[in-house]
């Protein structure tokens, strides 16, 4: 029997399907999580996304802590140990920015030979402004003065004290901060605080990183308070902000899918009575989602973990199907199994095909995200569909169901609702309401894609951070200007270029600081213009009389030719002695400038426009944008699915019952949003993919009851099958709505929004779902 | 480095009230000036000659230090509760905010500490000999931490009779600073004009 053998072959492709899955996660199957993964291929800029890692990268490992007691003996020894406790982990090296005694020694080495071609910027400014003499001055005044911390060694080789200038004007973030005996210290209303830093050696994100790195900070944190309880710790880092995520999300989710999979359970056993109904369920939902992995895992060769998020979610879909035909238990006319499913296959494969041609459109879209979506769902509904078809008749050996009537007279009350006379009011009262609703909440309604807004940081490490800012001064942006060349020379050359423009916004405040590979090593260019410089401006005029002033003997006449070699920038990174320059330089050419205190993003962009080979790389705006494009492209594909979904509905329906089957899903894609409107939500990436579900739920739920509606060619002349349907879409919603509409009590904001829309786009659909079918009274016109 | 100069200079007017038998101690209170002429001896390695520096102070307790160098050009270096500001010929060559540096509002504690004769701040960092016999005193102060490079100090000699009239600082290489103080003279009432218009300009920081 051919029914027998597609069985057996469907069982071949899963089984084949479950062998490519245990091979793939064998192999250690890993999901993408970058970013880059989702944009459209054409957009794709490797070098950025590579810096982009790179500073992120840098910027996520860096942990900090600001120890603050009255006594300063306490604050530094608590910091000390602190310090001592995080690096007992194994787990943090020092972040190797500190300025001790030692690091000035090799700095000073590697300096000192090359003295002639590095002016500081304020130097370098008098020198061309013609102002030498403010120069010898003030070095005189050093030499001289009470503080005179001229050394004689640098005095008798650099007169002018110019190297101490370059070195006092070198751009060190941290501006508040003083070293104090070792340790950066800021002291404010008597309370002396202390800087502790250390890098991660793993990734802020990994979740074991996380719990040994905080466990031994918030221990010693105690420790410490329990000998002084004055003291006071503030954290800013990457790893604090992931670890208070990653604590509220697993507690939240914790309980979320407990409360969603025990409801559901629960849910089934309760309506059916039986364990049967459930396992099919799991059956064709396990059978879905696997060979939908194991399928697009093939296609694609690799999955990023939000087509997996999202894909699971659309999958969840296909339980409405193994819902439809278990519902039928309950119709005490059909007997068999494959009777059952006979009854409820026009109905099912009507939905797979609307449903499949919705997410077919997200397979047009040209965003490698939504394609893995979109594959992923197809294939899973696919086989949930075909699990159901035919397997369940074949595995079900329940009789029919005795105990629903209470049950089907309850489903049947909706169907009263819409066709009584007596409920007329009642309904123009709910369309009233419900359009209402609709014009007030999309009057209300704009679009947000700000990721920073989904994001549920912790408000007290929020606090914290600001906290330490305000101490320490501006800590560096996440933005950063990325500045490409074709060697390390022309790069240098381009950051000096742009040098005035960045004092300029710091001038004005759009930014609170700047660090540039080119602060810290000139351009070979810039070293010549140095040394000519030095030579016209200073040392022409004014070395004989500075010498002489000093009591040094005549200076021996200056040689011919430079006989040193400019500093480059390899040399200066191979030591590693210059704080900073190693996280400033990507590669040959590839620079970063690292932005401190940004406050006007859109001023850097606008001050930099036109420069080639600089740009702003703003990653949270990237994403932004990307979320942006991405909920442009998934409302456009839900218009246009819907639109595709027309013609099988006519063809099934005609005209007036395919507008009457798409009226529900349309009265709830246009009122889910309007409610997240009005609940103060903007509107999202995240409420877009609800609003696809909920189009595939919606048109499913109205096809199921246009199917079972009197007029029905299967109902014609038959018993009424209607009170059934509406037991399989009630269960069909309930379960949705314990999956979905939970996450509506979610404190993540992507989630409860994405929760928030579902819950009221898929009960809409569900009540409204008997409009689809054609009324019991015909117009006797059309009779 | 700067935090020991301005600790010693603190001290140069205070210390003999702190000592246990001065000679005849003299105690500068509020609403007293100290004022004085110092000539400075920077001896560099290498140098022939030493860099030679004269000129006036000013101590105004509560207020700050004012130190202008006559010779070799005109120079005028105010240390206040706020920070150091230093200027010549009209240019200022430095400035120093205390919010930018703790160790200021520390020195500030030791100056009230040596007002009030406690000598702890001091005691912490160095190790303090004192001789004294009936013509004056000397006191040697050595650092406790030998090689610390937060104080680049060998030795610091203080002599003086009522009040401080030499200090030398030795420093690690060998090079060294002798300052000598003379016509010191302590007076009850407020700073001049000039000086209180210098010790405000130092405010704005």
């Amino acid at each position: 029997m051919s029914r027998r053998l597609a069985a057996w072959a469907w069982l071949a492709l899963v089984l084949l399907a479950g062998l490519h899955l245990v091979h793939r996660i064998q192999d250690g199957l890993t999901f993408r999580t970058d970013l880059l993964a989702l944009l459209p291929r054409e957009e794709q800029d490797p070098v950025l996304q590579r810096a982009n890692e790179a500073v992120s990268r840098a910027l996520g490992r860096r942990v900090v802590a600001l120890v603050g007691d009255t006594s300063r003996e306490r604050a530094r020894a608590a910091a000390q140990a602190l310090s001592a406790d995080l690096k007992a982990t194994g787990l943090v090296s020092a972040a190797g920015d500190e300025i001790g005694a030692d690091r000035m020694k090799a700095m000073g080495a590697l300096y000192f030979p090359h003295r002639r071609g590095l002016l500081s910027e304020g130097d370098r400014a008098l020198l061309l402004a013609g102002r030498g003499e403010e120069i010898a001055l003030r070095a005189l005044s050093q030499a001289y003065g009470v503080f005179g911390m001229a050394d004689a060694n640098l005095l008798r080789a650099d007169p002018f004290l110019l190297l101490p200038s370059f070195f006092t004007g070198l751009p060190f973030p941290l501006s508040k901060l003083t070293p104090d005996d070792g340790l950066l210290t800021v002291v404010e209303d008597g309370t002396t605080w202390i800087l502790v830093t250390a890098l991660l050696a793993g990734e802020p994100f990994e979740l074991d990183v996380q719990e040994r790195v905080i466990g031994a900070f918030d221990a010693a944190v105690e420790r410490l308070r329990r000998d002084s309880p004055g003291l006071q710790v503030k954290r800013l880092g990457a790893v604090f902000f992931a670890q208070a995520g990653s604590q509220a999300a697993l507690s939240e989710s914790s309980w979320l899918s407990t409360l969603s999979l025990g409801g559901t359970v629960l849910l089934i056993l309760l309506v059916f009575r039986r364990v049967g109904p459930l396992l099919h369920n799991l059956l064709a939902l396990g059978v879905g989602l696997g060979v939908g992995l194991s399928g697009s895992l093939f296609l694609f060769g690799e999955l990023h973990v939000a087509a997996l998020l999202f894909g699971t979610s659309l999958i969840g879909v296909a339980v409405d199907y193994s819902l439809h035909y278990s519902a039928c238990l309950f119709d005490r006319t059909a007997g068999t199994p494959r009777e059952r499913l006979a009854h409820v296959l026009p109905g099912i494969q009507l939905g797979l095909l609307t449903t499949l041609i919705g997410y077919m459109a997200l397979m047009l879209a040209p965003f490698p995200g939504l394609r893995q979506i979109a594959a992923f769902s197809i294939l899973g509904l696919l086989a949930a569909f075909l699990t159901v078809a035919l397997w369940l008749p074949a595995l079900d050996r329940s009789a029919p169901l005795r105990h629903g009537d209470g049950l089907l007279a309850a489903a049947g009350r909706l169907w009263r609702f819409w066709e009584d006379a007596r409920w007329r009011p009642a309904r123009a009262l709910l369309l009233v309401a419900l359009g209402l609703v609709g014009v007030l909440g999309l009057s209300r309604l704009h679009v947000d894609d700000d990721v920073r807004r989904l994001q549920s940081l912790s408000p007290e490490l929020v606090r914290e951070q600001e906290e330490i800012q305000r101490r320490i001064g501006a800590t560096t942006a996440t933005q950063f200007l990325l500045v490409r060349a074709s060697d390390d020379e022309a790069a240098l050359r381009r950051e000096e270029d742009i040098a005035g423009a960045l004092a300029a916004l710091k001038g004005d405040g759009a930014i609170a600081g700047y660090q540039m590979p080119a602060s810290f090593v000139p351009s070979a260019r810039r070293q010549a213009e140095n040394r000519a410089l030095l030579r016209g401006a200073l040392e022409g005029p004014y070395l004989a009389a500075q010498r002489e002033q000093l009591g040094l003997p005549p200076a021996p006449p200056e040689k011919d030719g430079e006989a040193v070699a400019p500093l480059t920038l390899a040399a200066a990174l191979g030591r590693g002695d210059v704080p900073f320059l190693g996280e400033l330089v990507l590669g040959p050419g590839l620079h970063v400038v690292a932005l401190q205190g940004l406050t006007r993003p859109d001023a850097v962009r606008a001050a930099l426009a036109g420069v080639e080979g600089v740009r702003l790389v703003d990653p949270t705006a990237d994403f932004s944008a990307l979320l942006g494009k991405y909920r442009e492209r998934a409302m456009l594909l839900i218009a246009g699915s819907a639109l595709l979904m027309v013609p099988v509905l006519v063809w099934r329906y005609g005209w007036r019952g395919a507008l009457r089957t798409m009226l529900p899903s349309s009265l709830a894609l246009a009122i889910a949003p309007a409610v997240a409107a009005l609940a103060g939500q903007g509107f999202t990436f995240f409420h877009a993919m609800a609003l696809v579900l909920i189009l595939s739920v919606g048109v499913d739920y109205s096809i199921f009851c246009a199917e079972s509606g009197p007029a029905s060619r299967a109902g014609e002349g038959g018993p009424d099958r209607r009170p059934v349907t509406m037991v399989a879409v009630w269960l069909a919603t309930l379960t949705t709505l314990l999956s979905f509409g939970l996450l509506a009590f979610s404190q993540v904001a992507a989630v409860h929004s994405f929760g928030l829309t579902m819950l009221v786009g898929v009960s809409l659909s569900f009540l409204l779902a008997p409009l689809a079918a054609r009324p019991k009274v015909t117009t006797p016109a059309r009779a | 480095m700067t935090r020991i100069i301005l600790a010693l200079l603190a001290f140069l007017a205070f210390a003999p009230s702190a000592l246990a038998a001065p000679p005849e101690p003299a105690t500068l209170a509020e609403g007293q000036v100290l004022r004085g002429r110092f000539v400075q001896e920077r001896h560099l390695k290498g140098f022939q000659n030493p860099l030679k520096s004269e000129g006036r102070f000013t101590l105004v307790p509560g207020r700050g230090l004012l130190w202008r160098t006559d010779k070799p050009f005109a120079m005028t270096t105010v240390m206040s509760p706020s920070g150091i500001v230093q200027e010549v010929r009209g240019t200022e060559t430095m400035r120093l905010p205390a919010s930018k540096l703790p160790f200021l509002s520390k020195l500030y504690a030791m100056l009230g500490g040596a007002l009030g004769g406690d000598l702890r701040s001091l005691e912490g960092l160095f190790a303090v000999t004192r001789e004294s016999d009936p013509a004056g005193w000397r006191m040697v102060l050595v650092p406790l931490k030998a090689d610390d490079p937060a104080m680049p100090i060998r030795r610091i000699t203080l002599t003086g009779a009522r009040l401080v009239e030499a200090v030398e600082i030795v420093k690690p290489e060998g090079d060294s600073d002798i300052l000598r103080f003379l016509d010191q003279e302590l007076i009850a009432g407020p700073p001049a004009e000039d000086e209180a218009g210098l010790l405000g300009a130092a405010d704005r920081s």
